[in-house]
């Protein structure tokens, strides 16, 4: 196969059929645009979602027991999978947190010594409410146990609006990529059909299918390289500049996963795909169709 | 098939959108053989060609061009059989895009010759047209005579044993016809076996070649007896 035929080819093509592969790229350069901004919000959505159950604490009261039994129910709090730490707080520092909290006057209070010594335990902040409410189950059954406390409301509104978010956002992006695919698609097929001459011709000449989608393969490659660029530069610009200097009260919004090359990579890598198996399907499917007598 | 024999048509029946085209068709073109097929507008004609380079497959019967067997082929062979036949239509089919070399060149080109090869053949086949000198013009450029000759090159590219053309002077004014007749002649002295469709009647007198007519779904050779072309009564 001439490999430098069918690459000058796809070249060429964009070069032939400016209008089409303007709108080609035009289209695929908007979805993508509107998938990475989509990605990178519900990331910052997500991350503080995180942050907010992280702060969510269990409260394990005990009964006036002995050490045994205390380091017992340590042992059995710290062998729980979705406990990440264990703070014993005793007797005596219960009072002096409480005579801190409510300063002067409580000092007789404080002497009558009232106050159950605990265990504050950290949940995992992936933990879902029923896998606390487990937990908190398991916990109240351990001996000297007194009282287990904690936000359950909290925790079930966020749970709530965190699932209610993740299919409203998910829900989103796949109706984006969605219409993103068909619109590629069928961009895609109408530079192929502006070629229909091109594709009779080589035909007549006795190329194969497959040295006749190349050029188009390649050209599809080409416009989602160019969109890519483009939406990956439009992130940059909008997040970098545009929304630091005009909405300045978002606060910077994290890239994903910390870095900026794993939403940039993941973009344009999904405009690459997009515009390859765009071009791909509609050639394959119009080279098929297409006879040499018209 | 004998080694002598391009094409072969045996007991060949097509029939396209409800209408019976061919009925049981027998027809064979021998190597190096110049043949009309003649016929009133809409009879079919141009759907034997289709049968041949396979853009349609025939209800029964079988054809064979070369050696291969074309209704029975798979569609991966299907450019394999055409890269051994030269194809011309009434309408030029040149890409607007590119200039007279490039039109040319792109025949070698996808069937993956070397660029240095495609040099030498295409100024060749332009040669044989007498369209060397006009190799970077493009086809808007050109006159109809001279478009049709580049795509006579275009289709002589690949050294075809076969060269199958539509009414391939049906666009063209009486000088340009003579001109594309004379390139016709020369390429068959070369060799190479042609079947031309055409309903004018001029072109087959003054060119005198067997002459078959596609009539009622079947062809029949004819032969000229005075001024008249009347069918041969042994079928070829």
């Amino acid at each position: 196969m001439n490999l430098k035929y069918i690459i000058k080819e796809g070249f060429a093509g964009i070069k032939r059929a400016k209008v089409a592969a303007t709108t080609s790229i035009f289209s695929l350069f908007i979805a993508i645009l509107l998938l990475g901004i989509l990605s990178r919000f519900s990331y910052n959505i997500y991350m503080q979602a995180m942050t907010i159950k992280d702060l969510i604490e269990v409260e394990v009261y005990l009964f006036d027991v002995d050490d045994q039994t205390q380091q017992d129910i340590a042992r059995s709090l710290n062998n729980e999978s979705m406990v990440d730490a264990v703070t014993f707080i005793s007797k005596d520092s219960a009072s002096a947190v409480m005579k801190r909290e409510f300063g002067p006057g409580v000092e007789e209070l404080v002497e009558l010594n009232f106050l159950p010594a605990s265990f504050r335990l950290k949940i995992s902040a992936d933990a879902e409410v029923d896998q606390v409410q487990n937990l908190v189950s398991r916990i109240r059954n351990l001996r000297g146990v007194d009282e287990v406390e904690y936000n359950e409301g909290l925790l079930k509104v966020m749970e709530t609006n965190l699932n209610m978010f993740t299919l409203i956002g998910g829900g989103l992006g796949l109706l984006i990529l969605l219409a993103a695919l068909i619109l590629v698609y069928n961009t895609i097929r109408l530079t192929i059909y502006a070629k229909r001459e091109l594709i009779r011709a080589m035909k007549l000449v006795g190329a194969t299918n497959s040295f006749i989608r190349s050029p188009f393969i390649v050209e599809g490659i080409l416009q989602g390289i160019l969109a890519g660029v483009l939406a990956v530069s439009a992130v940059f610009f909008i997040f970098e500049m545009v929304i630091p200097f005009y909405l300045p009260e978002m606060g910077i919004l994290q890239w994903p996963f910390g870095r900026w090359y794993f939403l940039i990579g993941a973009m344009f890598l999904l405009s690459v795909i997009m515009g390859w198996w765009g071009s791909r399907l509609a050639a394959r499917k119009f080279i098929e169709e297409t006879y040499i007598s018209g | 098939m004998s080694e002598n024999t391009v094409i072969e048509l045996n007991n060949v029946s097509l029939s396209y959108e409800n209408r019976q085209i061919l009925r049981n068709v027998n027809f064979k073109l021998r190597n190096g053989e110049f043949c009309y097929l003649i016929g009133p507008t809409g009879i079919g004609k141009s759907s034997v060609l289709k049968l041949l380079y396979r853009d349609v497959v025939p209800d029964s019967g079988s054809v064979r061009v070369t050696d291969f067997p074309v209704n029975k082929i798979s569609m991966k062979q299907v450019p394999m059989l055409r890269r051994r036949m030269g194809i011309v239509f009434q309408d030029f089919q040149l890409l607007q895009d590119r200039n007279v070399f490039e039109n040319v060149a792109f025949a070698l080109q996808v069937t993956g010759e070397k660029p240095k090869f495609i040099k030498q053949r295409v100024l060749e086949v332009l040669g044989m047209v007498g369209l060397s000198h006009r190799r970077k013009n493009m086809p808007s450029d050109l006159s109809g005579g001279e478009q049709q000759r580049v795509v006579i090159a275009r289709a002589l590219a690949n050294e075809p044993r076969i060269l199958l053309a539509d009414e391939p002077t049906g666009n063209l004014d009486p000088r340009a016809t003579q001109e594309i007749m004379e390139i016709m002649k020369m390429i068959n002295n070369r060799g190479t076996a042609i079947l031309l469709i055409t309903h004018d009647y001029a072109v087959v007198k003054k060119y005198p070649y067997r002459t078959a007519r596609l009539v009622d779904g079947k062809i029949q050779d004819l032969t000229w007896k005075g001024d008249k072309l009347v069918p041969i009564q042994s079928p070829v």
